[in-house]
């Protein structure tokens, strides 16, 4: 715009230079023909004279320079100075012109008057003859001033032009590019991922159907974005409420995923874990020969493992899968792992139940039939030895008798379970204390054992009496038995907010530590020669859980080798 | 162009470099997993007397000294290859040590099951001394050992340290114990040595624990504290 208005102006200023010119051209020539035709009378008289006389007396009234000049270029009039001392004009360019009959016009240093001048010089024709010339000339520094002033005025119209110009044209552009920059402020949100704010419509109409397309595009992202991440929810609720462990790594053996069970299990946290190698976070090595066999074949692989923790042994079945992408290259490997801790247990104690059973029972039948057989043989032999066989028979027939009854009373107990046919009443605990060891104060005595109750006398609980009596006399019969000879074992009885606890207490030569989770099984022993030896059936710690769990309480075993066993029952207490 | 080249060349040997460490790590700790089941299960046959276990443990050690030989080749190998300095420099000294403590932890577990072997054979002794603290204390402090590395624990490293103490106390508690015993029972001397020298093998196995430990606070912090005390002891 402004290259436009410079050139407009230049172009302008030039022709308004030219007109001014011409019209001081015009001028000229209309002084030279009226001076001419003034002039004239006195030129054909050849009253040169007067000539000059009226040159100088017209310039008092005009500011033009007048000068005749015979045909032969000698100056006979000048409004300025004596024309006899004037050089001869003959060769000045417009003279010349105007002496071949045209008018003659230059622009061009005078030396007389020292200045730029411009000249018109008109003949003078007298009876088809040129008389004379006659010149008008003005200096240019008039003309050069209308000519300035013009540019000035030029210039200054411009200068406004364009300021009012650029004022409106920044106004039209704010109008189009404020609602631009609004639109590029919410495309820049929506770049950002901020996909709730709609654009407002801007009052452009062509900018409204951009707006609007942008819009539709928020909308149509967000519901995409969103069905996205639904459908990524979905998937971490179904892996997180597995019961099944699952774990994928990579081909680098780098975790790249885990469920809440899977970081149960192995004890590790899930947030810690994503990114480090399986052998460095499992550490088991039964997972990592199993992955190094899959390693080059595509195939699942099924493995059982052990895992130890502090709590003791976790076994876990293990499928061991590899994950492939759509274009079925191996991408990475998938571990689920079943806890079958539980069952493992239950078939272990099944198994070891059966067959205790009919070892306990098998043992004295075939030593019975051994000596009956025996005795059937030398029946009329030594009397002595009859004897002896007899008494061993009779021994082994009366353990057959313990363990039955022990089997029996156990029946019983399941039975009442299933048909809660308990009777509670309210009793004093302490004296169901002091009947249990008066039961066994004859067997205490035999090995000088004292045995101690502290017990508070106004614990009171309900209980079966005549079944907690027996699991308390269970549990004395254990630590008489196993305790050394002249030790002492203590009951103590403590009531607090929720619980009665009574612990036995001997000082005997204690349980391993792995044999106590199962020490409540039937026929369950740590040592099978020395308990068979002592007299017990195998059942009697079976039998105190069942009473104990009848009561809604519980029993647990504490023990450390060589210094002694704790026995505990827990009964739950009901505000009495 | 051949400017180019080298810097390219430069890009894929780091490339490879890692994978490599990558790849020791991982072996090394498999070696680990494996040497932290069978002293569990040595443990179990010490406390059950099982001689089948022990003897599985004593056929299947070659497996242990197979992979020992594989990672330290590793290592030589990454060393001659790459130059490698500073932490990386450390972790591969770490790792050819931490290697040759496994692969002894393997070896005293195998004289362990090779003492239960002894005395399973023998008729079993009423109760002397209970190994089941002592045994769990020397696993823990390995498990621990292992875990410091496997998370650059420096904490944990220390508490390793420490722990050696209470297992020397209970060697020492042990010996005096199978002492009394000997001298109650002087007809099963057989017996009751092969008994105590478990108590020797467990301490080892502690004290290699501890050599771990020490091993990875060098590759952490770059200093050697064999030999010195943890601050906080006397």
């Amino acid at each position: 715009m402004l290259f436009s208005l410079l050139a407009a102006s230049w172009y302008i200023s030039v022709s308004m230079e030219h007109i001014i010119i011409e019209r001081a051209q015009d001028s000229l020539k209309a002084q030279a023909l009226i001076l001419g035709d003034q002039l004239g009378r006195h030129i054909s008289s050849n009253n040169f004279k007067e000539v000059d006389g009226i040159c100088k007396k017209s310039v008092l009234r005009v500011n033009t320079r007048i000068t005749v000049i015979l045909p032969d270029g000698s100056v006979i009039g000048d409004s300025e100075g004596d024309p006899l001392k004037m050089e001869n004009h003959k060769n000045r360019s417009e003279i010349s012109k105007a002496l071949s009959g045209a008018a003659g016009f230059s622009i061009r240093f005078s030396g007389t008057l020292r200045q730029r001048m411009m000249y018109v010089a008109l003949p003078f024709i007298f009876e088809d003859k040129i008389k004379a010339v006659v010149r008008t000339s003005l200096p240019l520094t008039v003309i050069d001033n209308a000519v300035s002033l013009i540019k000035v005025k030029i210039i200054i119209g411009v200068v406004c032009i364009a300021v009012f110009a650029s004022f409106v044209f920044y106004i039209a552009s704010r109008r189009i590019s404020r609602p631009v920059e609004k639109i590029k402020y919410f495309a820049d949100k929506f770049a950002k991922g901020d996909l709730e704010n709609k654009i407002p419509a801007p009052k452009i109409s062509e900018l409204s159907s951009l707006s609007e397309a942008l819009n539709k595009m928020a909308v149509h992202l967000n519901n995409r974005i969103e069905k996205v991440v639904s459908q990524r929810n979905e998937y971490i609720a179904v892996l997180s409420s597995m019961i099944e462990g699952v774990i994928a790594i990579d081909m680098n053996d780098e975790i790249i995923g885990i469920n809440e069970a899977a970081a149960k299990m192995f004890n590790i946290s899930r947030n810690d874990v994503k990114g480090k190698s399986i052998q460095a976070t499992l550490r088991n090595s039964d997972i990592n020969k199993a992955l190094e066999n899959i390693l080059n074949e595509n195939t699942a692989v099924q493995e059982s493992i052990v895992v130890f923790n502090d709590k003791g042994e976790n076994f876990f079945d293990t499928f061991i899968t590899p994950i492939c992408n759509s274009a079925n290259h191996r991408i990475g490997t998938l571990l689920v792992f079943h806890d079958i801790t539980q069952k493992r247990r239950l078939d272990i104690m099944r198994k070891d139940f059966v067959a205790n059973v009919s070892h306990e029972i098998r043992t004295p039948l075939t030593a019975i039939k051994g000596f009956v057989e025996t005795l059937h043989y030398c029946i009329d032999k030594d009397k002595k030895e009859t004897g002896r066989f007899l008494q061993i028979i009779i021994k082994h027939v009366n353990r057959l008798e313990v363990i039955l009854d022990d089997l029996l009373s156990l029946a019983k107990l399941e039975k009442k379970e299933e048909a809660k046919e308990f009777v509670f009443e309210k009793r004093c605990i302490k004296n169901v204390l002091e009947t249990a060891v008066q039961v066994l104060e004859s067997k205490a005595k035999e090995k000088n054992i004292n045995i101690e109750i502290k017990c508070d006398g106004k614990i009171m609980a309900m209980i079966d009496a005549g079944l907690f009596e027996q699991a308390i006399v269970n549990l004395l019969d254990n630590a008489i038995k196993y305790s050394p000879d002249k030790t002492a074992i203590s009951i103590n009885a403590r009531r607090d907010e929720k619980k009665i606890s009574i612990g036995i207490e001997d000082s005997g030569c204690g349980i391993p530590k792995e044999h106590i989770p199962r020490l409540f099984e039937r026929f369950y022993r740590v040592d099978k020669a020395r308990s068979r030896e002592l007299g017990g059936s195998g059942l009697g710690l079976s039998i105190v859980k069942h009473i104990v769990k009848a009561h809604g309480g519980d029993v647990y075993a504490e023990s450390s080798l060589g210094r002694g066993s704790t026995f505990t029952i827990l009964l739950p207490f009901q505000g009495i | 162009m051949l400017q180019v080249d080298s810097v390219k060349r430069g890009a894929v040997m780091t490339k490879y470099f890692r994978k490599e460490l990558e790849k020791i790590k991982k072996k090394l700790l498999s070696l680990g997993a494996i040497i932290e089941q069978r002293i569990h299960l040595v443990c179990k046959a010490v406390l059950s007397c099982d001689a089948d276990v022990a003897s599985r443990i004593i056929s299947s050690d070659n497996e242990i000294d197979e992979m020992e030989v594989e990672i330290e080749e590793d290592c030589l190998k990454v060393l001659a290859l790459h130059q490698p300095v500073a932490v990386d420099l450390r972790f591969i000294i770490a790792v050819i040590k931490i290697n040759s403590q496994l692969e002894r932890i393997g070896d005293q577990a195998v004289n362990i099951a090779e003492r239960v072997d002894v005395l399973a054979k023998k008729e079993i002794m009423d109760f002397i001394f209970d190994y089941t603290p002592m045994i769990e204390k020397a696993e823990f402090m390995l498990k621990k050992s292992l875990d410091a590395l496997v998370n650059f624990d420096l904490d944990i490293a220390e508490m390793v340290c420490v722990l050696d103490d209470e297992v020397d106390r209970m060697k020492e508690d042990a010996y005096d114990k199978i002492k009394i015993a000997m001298k109650n029972n002087p007809e099963r001397l057989g017996y009751l040595l092969n008994f105590f020298l478990i108590s020797r093998h467990i301490e080892r196995i502690a004290d290699l624990s501890t050599n771990i430990a020490e091993d990875v606070i060098y590759l952490i912090e770059g200093e050697i504290v064999r030999h010195e005390k943890i601050d906080g002891e006397k």
